[in-house]
């Protein structure tokens, strides 16, 4: 099994290709997620690829306070959702 | 009722437009306006379509315009106009307007004429449907005040579309400034509104949540929140609340079709239950048996809206929604009609570029709920040959991007057994969320 980290990241490729995004050549922890390539619509279609590989939709299922700015938040909200199940 | 320019020049102050950095005063586009309608007096009484270059040269022909041509078309790019009879806003050249009219060189003739505004919205076969407004409807909702004056606006739609001319017609008829950031990213977006200390901003709830995505978003000194185009739901009004708790955050309910129905203004999704009885609201509204949303608008309602229409003058909105004790809530399009971002998509269209591929044989397309941008678009394929998977996938999505606006192409194409029909035959869309 992938980690979640690296799960998220060939979602990211893979949503990338199919929307016509091209991707910053490496997201770190701190990269913004509004600089990492993907526009509006590549990010709803990440989090419903992620939802359909993962079983799960953080942003419908946690009570967000912010959304989500760099990668690194982005992945938390995962692992938190992945830990609250 | 007074044309948009003299209801400008009754203004006790007007505003600053500001569009790619160049500042335009009001003031000095009127004075523009009267030059074109004198330049062009053989325009009065015709019908004339804008088709949009910049802000301020927008602004500028709605003024001189108004009152003076029987019809405005406001053009978006890519759309043709309907009938040749009609200008074509900018010029080619002068020799393009073919002068049959005697001229009427006074300005003050402005006023005379009862303007009727038409908007384009998308067709079920992606041919354009135009509906008309008139100054009055338009502005049914815009109010002025000195409060209202010391405001500045984000543009954050493109003006021609309805949600766009709201705002630019609030900003001006209210002698508030107005920012155009309609055409940049999320964060160049922010540092504009951050540049010009924005203090009113109206977006769909998906632009909401982009800014919010920046983080930069309290930054700013906003005191008017609007949020319209899409279902506003209650965790996003939640959150506009908790950043700006002395703002004022109301959702409208509007369409290009049948205008400003309502506003809500009390921080919860859906409206008062209590409105279906309130006779003294500026629109009727009921639920009908099949729990559509039904609107009775004080004003005229446009031809296109005449089918949808009850002997009673109440238009069907065809949005479903359901009563839960005190509230009336939106559930979504019942026509099947898919909602990306504030963006209309027919499920009919993109099922037509996807029944183009030879080893499709029947196609659906419908919606999956998104809590980024409201809706995305899916669909359901029944191909002749499984062996093919792989390339009719690839093949369908080269044919949508290249028939297809980008938030048109299904975000998802599963290969299915079966596609399920109603008992009339007709394609069961419901929403994978319903």
């Amino acid at each position: 099994m992938l980690n979640l980290e690296q799960q998220i990241k060939d979602a990211m490729q893979q949503v990338a290709e199919l929307s016509d995004c091209q991707l910053v050549e490496s997201i770190n922890p701190d990269t913004q997620l509004l600089e990492c390539g993907l526009d509006s619509l590549g990010y709803a279609m990440l989090v419903a690829q992620l939802e359909e590989d993962l079983g799960y939709d953080p942003f419908t299922e946690l009570a967000l306070d912010t959304y989500p700015s760099t990668f690194a938040e982005f992945l938390a909200m995962y692992q938190q959702c992945a830990n609250n199940r | 009722m007074l044309s948009l320019s003299n209801q400008l020049t009754n203004l006790p102050k007007t505003g600053v437009i500001t569009a790619a950095g160049q500042h335009s005063s009001i003031t000095v586009l009127i004075t523009k306006a009267e030059q074109i309608r004198e330049q062009y007096p053989q325009f009065y009484q015709r019908s004339i379509a804008i088709r949009y270059t910049n802000l301020a040269d927008f602004v500028t022909a709605l003024i001189a315009f108004d009152g003076c041509c029987s019809a405005i078309y406001l053009r978006p790019p890519n759309v043709t106009i309907p009938h040749n009879d009609i200008i074509d806003w900018p010029l080619e050249s002068d020799a393009a307007v073919v002068d049959s009219i005697p001229p009427r060189l006074k300005s003050e003739a402005v006023d005379s004429v009862a303007t009727t505004w038409f908007m384009a919205t998308s067709g079920t076969t992606g041919e354009p449907k135009w509906c008309s407004h008139s100054l009055l409807s338009l502005t049914a909702n815009t109010k002025h005040s000195q409060k209202l004056q010391a405001l500045c606006w984000a543009l954050l739609y493109q003006p021609y579309r309805f949600a766009g001319l709201q705002v630019v017609l609030q900003a001006l008829l209210s002698g508030a400034d107005l920012v155009d950031v309609a055409d940049y990213e999320p964060l160049a977006q922010m540092a504009f509104l951050k540049h010009a200390d924005v203090t009113a901003l109206s977006a769909t709830p998906s632009l909401w949540r982009q800014l919010l995505m920046t983080r930069q978003l309290s930054e700013l000194a906003l005191s008017h929140i609007t949020l319209g185009g899409e279902i506003a739901d209650q965790s996003l009004l939640d959150t506009l609340k908790r950043l700006f708790p002395n703002a004022n955050v109301r959702h409208i309910y509007a369409s290009t079709e049948a205008g400003v129905g309502f506003i809500v203004s009390d921080g919860r999704a859906g409206f008062p239950a209590k409105w279906l009885k309130d006779q003294t609201l500026t629109v009727a509204l009921k639920v009908s048996d099949e729990q559509h949303l039904l609107i009775k608008p004080q004003h005229h309602i446009c031809q296109s809206l005449a089918l949808q229409t009850n002997e009673l003058g109440y238009v069907d909105s065809l949005d479903k929604v359901q009563v839960i004790d005190d509230r009336v809530l939106f559930l979504g399009r019942a026509t099947g009609t898919i909602n990306v971002g504030g963006n209309k998509v027919h499920p009919e269209k993109v099922e037509q570029v996807l029944l183009q591929c030879a080893d499709i044989s029947q196609a659906k397309v419908y919606a999956k709920k998104s809590a980024l941008l409201g809706e995305l678009v899916v669909a359901d394929v029944m191909i002749i040959d499984a062996k093919v998977e792989q390339e009719v996938k690839q093949q369908v999505l080269k044919m949508c991007k290249k028939q297809l606006q980008r938030f048109e192409i299904p975000t998802k194409i599963n290969i299915v057994k079966n596609i399920d029909h109603d008992p009339s035959g007709k394609l069961n869309r419901k929403p994978q969320y319903d």
